[in-house]
């Protein structure tokens, strides 16, 4: 099967032609048009990654077998905790949110539930220490703070 | 004799109580990242770069904190090779072909501390190698114009993939979206929006740490839970240190002449360290008929371990001399330099010449620091290591999105780091290299603004790009960069994997 070589290569061409083409609607910059404006460098990069889209869709390689189904939806719930992570870092604290993700994940990679909620407490009290007392970078408390 | 006052100075800087201690913890660290299977030196370098910059450390501290996290993680990706077989980054495969026999043989140890004495002996040779050659290279470059920066910035790409790339097509197409990537944000030069949808995070454009972290250390997370490696591997047991002078004798000459092989192969735009170790373990080969090779022999441990050590620390000339990085390793490095306001090229060892000379200085007091706390310390690391990625990499992901944080206090520059680390994962399912977009991403504001600057000066004649010999020269190596590996790369892939198997 070569269909991932050929899908990828016709996403990058669609990119290649929105970018381009965003590239010609630049506004003109003030002083009026010179020789080489700031389209210039992304037209060429435009021209360059079609010719290679092409290449790849015309003698694509062959394809690197996909995770099934159930390990893609589990890489997503793992991306999913790190965007959580993210979001829950200020209003509700680093250490809850830290020790959450991390036990998540360690679950996820096949530790017991008792090992990975341990992992995940014990290395965000140690790094949330670290971080504000030792190397004197504030990480936000959030609800923990009193 | 000039260079040598310089160097002194160097050495002043280097060796410095504050210096040395952040050596030691560099070294250390570096160790540590290393050997952990998967993640490499690139990746370690990366994770350690937002932290030395939220920390507000001097540039000289940062250089020297990292340059010793960079000479230690070459160092840890042995530990992997020899005891689980397993390289932590491609030019290592080498170490694996004896390495891993003599631990089988119960000569783990053995194997370990020659590795490291030959690691040191290539470091050693490579640097002295850099303190000749920099600074030539450095006054040459100085005759290079805004057309002949362009034309090595080509080469830079098209050299990337190396004599032994499979698929030119795909690091053209890796480099031009690195490229493109750079170009978001307000242009330098006219004030003009691009790209930036209007959105306020956008206007500086994207944070190329944010994207190492995001491309190299989150990708690899979803590797390994998609490999359910979260075990970890067996490894083979270690034994007691056993070894007599004669020994370390006996692996000198292997390792004096990788490290020779392996730092001409990293200043050679398009060897790199992979080729660097392959070459100097063939040649052992050659020269020692006599030897059992592939069974377990010192010395097909000792040479390509100070091949790969020497080209990497060769693989330093051109990125602080022309500012072009050769390989993933010094791409990342070339990134700390970048966010550090320092623009390497010939103009460095000029207007900074008391940071390059402290850095390089810092490089020997590095790896002799790393050779004394490796022989006593291995047990150490080895213990660590044992630890299986199940409970370590979470950890890891945490103080690498820590990082993140830390330096800019926003929530959104980590969605980005996820939204990268998506992209590296399906980057990678489809075979396309990461490196050529990091190198994208770094060097596309100089590219383009060298490409203006030429064609402005021309008054948009294109001719201008291809008007001196010099230029010309660079072209024709790029070109013979992207053709040769479509010829000779497979010849020299098979060889490879021919050595393997044997």
């Amino acid at each position: 099967m070569r269909i991932n070589d050929r899908v990828f290569g016709m996403l990058m061409l669609i990119l290649a032609v929105a970018y381009g083409w965003e590239a010609t609607q630049f506004p003109i910059p003030f002083g009026g048009n010179e020789s080489v404006g700031p389209e210039t460098f992304p037209i060429m990069l435009s021209i360059i990654l079609a010719i290679s889209s092409i290449y790849l869709i015309v003698k694509p390689d062959p394809d690197e077998k996909w995770a099934p189904v159930p390990m893609l939806l589990q890489l997503l719930s793992v991306a999913v905790a790190l965007l959580i992570f993210a979001w829950a870092i200020e209003p509700v604290g680093f250490i809850p949110s830290a020790a959450l993700v991390v036990s998540f994940i360690s679950w996820r990679m096949g530790a017991t539930v008792k090992h990975s909620v341990m992992t995940g407490i014990v290395s965000s009290i140690v790094i949330f220490f670290l971080f504000n007392y030792v190397l004197e970078l504030a990480l936000p408390l959030g609800i923990l703070e009193l | 004799m000039e260079t040598m006052t310089l160097l002194m100075h160097g050495f002043a800087v280097a060796l410095t109580p504050e210096s040395i201690m952040f050596a030691i913890i560099g070294a250390i660290l570096g160790t540590l990242i290393g050997a952990l299977p998967g993640l490499g030196p690139a990746n370690g370098v990366a994770i350690l770069i937002p932290l030395a910059f939220s920390l507000g450390l001097s540039a000289t501290s940062s250089l020297i904190l990292l340059t010793s996290v960079y000479a230690g993680a070459m160092y840890g990706g042995r530990i992997s090779s020899i005891l689980l077989n397993i390289p932590g980054d491609e030019p290592a495969m080498m170490t694996c072909l004896d390495g891993y026999p003599m631990a089988l043989k119960g000569k783990a140890a053995e194997a370990l501390a020659i590795s490291a004495i030959a690691s040191f002996i290539g470091s050693f040779i490579a640097t002295v190698g850099l303190v000749i050659l920099a600074p030539i290279l450095a006054k040459f470059a100085l005759k290079f114009g805004p057309s002949e920066y362009f034309a090595l910035f080509v080469l830079a790409f098209a050299t990337l993939g190396g004599v032994t790339g499979k698929n030119q097509f795909k690091t053209i197409m890796a480099a031009a979206l690195g490229l493109m990537i750079a170009t978001v944000g307000i242009d330098i030069s006219t004030g003009v929006q691009r790209y930036t949808f209007n959105m306020l995070e956008l206007f500086e454009g994207v944070d190329f740490i944010i994207a190492i972290v995001g491309l190299f250390a989150i990708s690899e997370l979803f590797f390994f839970i998609e490999r359910h490696a979260g075990d970890g591997l067996k490894q083979v047991a270690i034994n007691k240190l056993k070894l007599t002078a004669a020994d370390i004798i006996r692996v000198l000459p292997a390792s004096v002449r990788g490290g020779l092989l392996g730092f001409v192969a990293g200043v050679l735009p398009g060897a790199g360290a992979s080729l660097g170790s392959f070459i100097s373990y063939s040649l052992e080969k050659k020269i020692s008929d006599k030897g059992e090779f592939g069974k377990g022999d010192p010395r097909g441990v000792a040479a390509p371990e100070s091949g790969n050590n020497g080209a990497a620390s060769g693989a330093l000339v051109p990125m602080l001399t022309l500012g072009v990085p050769g390989s993933g390793t010094t791409a990342v490095l070339l990134a700390m330099l970048i966010s550090l306001n320092i623009s390497p090229g010939p103009m460095l060892f000029q207007q900074n010449a008391d940071l390059v000379w402290g850095v390089i200085a810092a490089m020997f007091v590095g790896n002799l620091v790393l050779l004394l706390l490796n022989i006593p310390m291995i047990g150490i690391f080895v213990k660590l290591l044992s630890i299986p990625p199940k409970y370590l990499m979470p950890v890891v992901t945490l103080i690498a999105s820590v990082g993140i944080y830390a330096v800019s206090h926003s929530a959104i520059d980590l969605y980005f780091m996820v939204a990268f680390g998506v992209l590296g994962y399906i980057l990678r399912k489809v075979d396309i290299p990461l490196v050529p977009v990091i190198l994208g991403m770094l060097l596309g504001p100089e590219m383009e603004k060298n490409l203006r600057h030429a064609l402005v000066l021309s008054d948009g004649d294109w001719s201008v790009l291809f008007n001196s010999g010099l230029s010309i020269t660079l072209w024709t190596i790029s070109v013979l960069g992207l053709v040769l590996p479509i010829v000779v790369g497979p010849i020299i892939r098979s060889k490879m994997s021919k050595s393997k198997e044997v």
